[in-house]
This record gives C-alpha cells, sequence and structure tokens, in this order.
C-alpha cells in the first residue's frame, strides 16, 4: 500500500502541485511556515476526509481559489485507486473514489489506512476522553469499513436525537423519541462492542510496543469506564448491550428532555489508559506521558500491518525533534517496513535516509 | 464577472442541485449560442411543466390531471401501497415491474435537524388512506438511509395496531444512499425479499 501520486490545487498554501513520491522513506525539508506539514495533511484527508489539525474544510482552500481538489494516486493490493476530493468555498463537499462515489465515507479509511504521528498527540493522553474515544473509533474504521459505518449510523443518529430534544425538550412527541432511541440502543450498543474487540486486541501490541519505547518499568494497558455497559466484554451478546442502553435512556429521559441533550452512550464512555494502575492522565510523568502517546501511534501501525498484510502509509510530522533517542529508536523500528513521510525543520535531526524533497513558498523539488 | 445577463443565467443554473460553478458557465455558453427558437423552446417546456404538474389528489405523485396514471389505473392492487419519500423514487420502483400495488408520497424523511417531524410529512393522510381504501399490506420504500430507516420504524410503529401488515424493503441495497442509486435488479430483489417489521 502507498501512495503513488498526489495532485493538489487551492489546498492551503499550494496553488498547483504534483509529487510521485518515492515507495520508501520522504523526507519533506524546509523552513517552518513553508508548508511541509499541509502536505501531509493532504495525504491524511485522502484517508479520513478531515482535517488531521481538526480545521473546518472551508479553512483548507487557499485565499485566491474558489476551491480546494485533492487527487491521490494509491497502489493496493487490489490494484490502482485514485481519491478525487473537492472542497468548494462554499457549498458540499465531493469525494471520489475510482470515479464513484463511495458508499460512505469511512471505505477510504480501510481501503487508504494512514498513521500520523504529530507534535500534539501528547494531547491524547493527558486531554479529556473525547480524544481517545476518536482514536479508537477512528482505528476501528481502518481496522473494519463495516466498523466505521456503525459509527457513522450512530452518529447522525445521536445528532437526530439531540437535535429533537433540543427543539422540543418537554413536550417532545414520544413516539419520534422512542424510535430514534431504538436506533440509538442498536448502534450504541455495536460501537460499544466495535471499541471493546478492538482494546482486547490492541491490548498486547500496546504494552510490546510500551516496552520498546520506555526503559522505565511499567505495564500500559487501558481500562473503559461506562455508565451503562459496565460489566460488557467483546463476548456480550449484542442484544443484550442493546437492553442496557435502550434502558439507561429510558432512565435518563426525563433528566435529557431537561437538558435537551443525550446524557448517556457510548459518546459519554471514557476509554483510559493506564501505567499499572496509574492514570495515564494525571499521575504519570510528562515523559512517560510522551512514550504512551507513542505507544498508542506505533500499536495503531502494528494492528493495521497485521490487518491489511501490508503496512499502512506512515505520516510523522516533526516529531524527531521532540524525542529522545530512546523512544526515536522505537519510531525507526518502523522505518524500512513502508511508505514514509517525514517532515522536518533540520534534516539532520532525522534519523534515516530517504529521498529529500525540499519545500518554501508553495512548491515542492 | 460576466456582463449582467450572462451572470445571471450563470447563477441561475448553479442553484440546481448537481451542478457546480464550471458546468453553470458551460450550460449558459451552450445556450448563448443557440438560436433563439430553441432557446424558447426550452424556457416554454419550463413554465409548462411548471403551469401543468400538480400532485394527485390521492398518492401525492406528479400528474397532470386529478389523479395520477397509477391511481387511474383500475387493474392496480389497491389493497398494496407502498411509501416512498418523493415522487421520484415511483419511478424507480415502477422500473423493476415488480410491484403492482399503488403509491403513497411522504414528501420526504423525519429529520429533527432540517426541522422535519412526522407532522411536516403526509403520515395522517397515509393513516387516512388505509381506512378508506382497505388497505392490507403497506411497504415501506424509503431511503435507506439513517433518516429513511427512522421513518419506516415510525410509520410501522403507527400503523401496526391496525392490524395492517407493514414490511421493509429488504436489505442490500447501499447504505446511505437514495433509491436512486440502486439498479432496478437491486432493487427488485430487494422488493420481493422484503421483511415484515
Ligand atoms: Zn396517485
Amino acid at each position: 500500500m502507498h501512495l503513488a501520486w498526489l495532485r493538489l490545487s487551492g489546498f492551503r498554501n499550494y496553488d498547483s502541485l504534483e509529487i510521485e513520491p518515492d515507495i520508501g522513506v520522504n523526507i519533506l525539508v524546509g523552513p517552518n511556515g513553508a508548508g511541509k506539514t499541509n502536505i501531509l495533511e493532504a495525504i491524511a484527508y485522502g484517508s479520513k476526509l478531515r482535517s488531521f489539525r481538526s480545521s473546518p474544510d472551508e479553512s483548507l482552500v487557499s485565499t485566491n481559489a474558489e476551491a480546494a481538489v485533492l487527487r491521490l494516486g494509491i497502489e493496493r493490493a487490489a490494484g490502482e485507486g485514485r481519491i478525487e476530493i473537492e472542497l468548494p468555498r462554499n457549498g458540499r463537499r465531493r469525494v471520489l473514489f475510482n470515479g464513484k462515489r463511495p458508499q460512505r465515507s469511512s471505505v477510504l479509511a480501510a481501503e487508504f489506512p494512514v498513521v500520523a504521528f504529530l507534535p500534539d498527540d501528547l494531547g491524547i493522553v493527558k486531554g479529556g476522553p473525547a480524544g481517545r474515544r476518536e482514536l479508537l473509533d477512528e482505528l476501528a474504521s481502518q481496522l473494519t469499513p463495516t466498523t466505521g459505518a456503525d459509527i457513522d449510523q450512530f452518529k447522525k443518529v445521536l445528532r437526530q436525537r439531540n437535535s429533537l430534544l433540543k427543539q422540543a425538550g418537554r413536550s417532545v412527541d414520544v413516539m419520534t423519541l422512542d424510535v430514534w432511541d431504538e436506533r440509538l440502543a442498536t448502534f450504541g450498543a455495536r460501537v460499544l462492542l466495535h471499541r471493546l474487540t478492538l482494546l482486547t486486541a490492541m491490548a498486547p501490541v500496546l504494552r510490546e510496543s510500551y516496552a520498546t519505547v520506555s526503559s522505565a518499568n511499567g505495564v500500559l494497558g487501558w481500562r473503559y469506564d461506562s455508565s451503562w455497559a459496565a460489566g460488557c466484554t467483546p463476548n456480550t451478546p449484542q442484544s443484550e448491550a442493546e437492553s442496557l442502553l435502550r434502558e439507561a435512556l429510558l432512565r435518563r429521559r426525563e433528566r435529557d428532555m431537561d437538558m435537551r441533550s443525550t446524557s448517556v452512550g457510548p459518546h459519554r464512555d471514557e476509554p483510559t489508559f493506564l501505567l499499572d494502575d496509574r492514570l495515564t492522565r494525571n499521575q504519570a510523568s510528562q515523559g512517560e506521558q510522551r512514550s504512551v502517546a507513542l505507544s498508542m501511534r506505533l500499536a495503531a501501525y502494528y494492528l493495521l500491518e497485521e490487518r491489511h498484510g501490508r503496512p499502512p502509509v506512515l505520516l510523522l510530522d516533526d516529531v524527531f525533534s521532540e524525542l529522545d533517542i530512546e523512544r526515536a529508536d522505537g519510531v525507526m523500528a518502523l522505518m524500512p517496513r513502508g511508505q514514509v513521510f517525514v517532515s522536518s525543520a533540520r534534516e539532520d535531526e532525522v534519523p534515516v535516509g530517504g529521498r529529500r524533497w525540499s519545500v518554501s513558498g508553495g512548491t515542492v523539488t | 464577472m460576466f456582463e449582467p445577463p450572462v451572470q445571471r443565467l450563470i447563477d441561475e443554473f448553479a442553484r440546481l442541485p448537481g451542478i457546480g460553478r464550471k458546468s453553470a458557465q458551460r450550460l449558459t455558453f451552450h445556450i448563448l449560442n443557440i438560436e433563439d427558437v430553441d432557446a424558447s423552446r426550452l424556457s416554454d417546456a419550463i413554465l409548462d411543466m411548471k403551469k401543468k404538474i400538480r400532485l394527485c389528489a390521492q398518492c401525492f405523485n406528479l400528474t397532470a390531471e386529478e389523479l395520477c396514471s397509477v391511481c387511474a389505473d383500475l387493474r392496480r392492487d389497491p389493497t398494496v401501497l407502498c411509501v416512498v419519500e418523493r415522487a421520484q423514487d415511483i419511478a424507480v420502483i415502477e422500473g423493476t415491474n415488480q410491484f403492482r400495488g399503488r403509491y403513497h408520497v411522504l414528501g420526504g424523511s423525519i429529520s429533527p435537524i432540517e426541522g422535519i417531524g412526522p407532522d411536516e410529512l403526509r403520515i395522517r393522510e397515509l393513516l387516512g388512506r388505509l381506512d378508506h381504501e382497505g388497505v392490507t399490506e403497506v411497504i415501506v420504500a424509503t431511503n435507506p438511509t439513517v433518516e429513511g430507516d427512522m421513518t419506516a420504524m415510525y410509520i410501522a410503529r403507527a400503523i401496526k395496531p391496525l392490524g395492517i401488515t407493514v414490511s421493509r424493503l429488504a436489505s442490500g441495497l447501499p447504505v446511505g444512499g437514495d433509491l436512486d442509486y440502486a439498479d432496478e435488479v437491486t432493487l427488485g430483489r430487494a422488493l420481493s425479499g422484503r421483511q415484515e417489521m
């Protein structure tokens, strides 16, 4: 699996760009603000259909363009693939995969899996549970396309239910709410089971990854806290998890009507990473937290490689300036496996050789 | 910016679904180059359709008469009703040649985000027809989207107490799409494999 070519127009600081990267290591070197990260962002957008910097789509369109257009040619076991994305300044985004509209947006996550190491990955460990939920859901979608569909459907149902409560509050039409609850329970149970299955599969890989990036003692594990699904395991039958959520929604109904939003479900669950029995979020040192963040990305990489039989595309956005030698070695272990894009302000910081691209003022040579 | 009359037509085209800036310009410059009589035929066709087409008094399909061609056809089975979101879905289902009953057009699907609840759809009219026309089976053929599924479940709950069979098109339709995206073979299979709700 690799990116054979990338064409951008009107994207961030690129009026027009066309590159054919190497199938091995690509090193993007240039001063800060030259647009190195923008290229990594474009590659990741082709997979995740959103910015890894959480920028809204409109802000990706360069100031002098009507629309940003991203085209990616990918080589995979199933043959060549072509991803085309148009982000107009106003109006709806258009996405085509091999000339056709994909059945759902999560299709590309599995067709073109990408793992990105970003400078603010530490936030996933230190921040609130939303970032960790997103990490799990995104990885689950990359591993299995149907999982991505369930997650998308859950989010849609949740948005609709919240919108209904927001408009109607206490005067909500009960039969309409009943039906949304039914759907929320179905998809919510699926999302829970997908997450638990993933965390279970991830546990040994996570433990191993942590051992390679940190010489300190300590075993990295996880815990999944949920107010409605206590005691559920990956083997809990779907129908049982569904009833649990249905009952919890009913118990909270009065309160949800008053608060005008949905107070229980997988969108409120809290996945936590533990070092032995310490919460990594607030009971670990900065150094340990950095190792945990790194281990999560490494584990994602190894799981995707195992599932798809080929390594995912690896994006390293200015990570070496932050890493000491020991942790950098953990990342280096991924180097010869598949295609890699590294961005750095200083080439001598990058402890690996490869095709060098020099980035400045909207051009790449 | 083009000359105001040119720009005006570009803007009108660009407001149509599925037409971007570039296509709107291409269409406009095409029309700029055609004969006057061809241009009037186009504008007449638009106005003529707007003047003559209205909604069928019974099923809310498009029609130039009081009743649409399906409702007016006495050979159609009045005991089976197929519920669709929009009038254009009828053409898709007719294309399968597998359905001999009548239709009911809801006018959309339940979507609180867009401010559409059951009262904004023709669900009350549907319930009224069930009684009047002696319907014994309702097939809900809303789109395979979150909103379409939700609408189907809502209708099933509303109808079930009346002792009428309610079924939903079998899965196999592309998830998240419109009925338009299903080919006739898939849709035909979905119709014959419909499941009771
Ligand atoms: Zn009619």
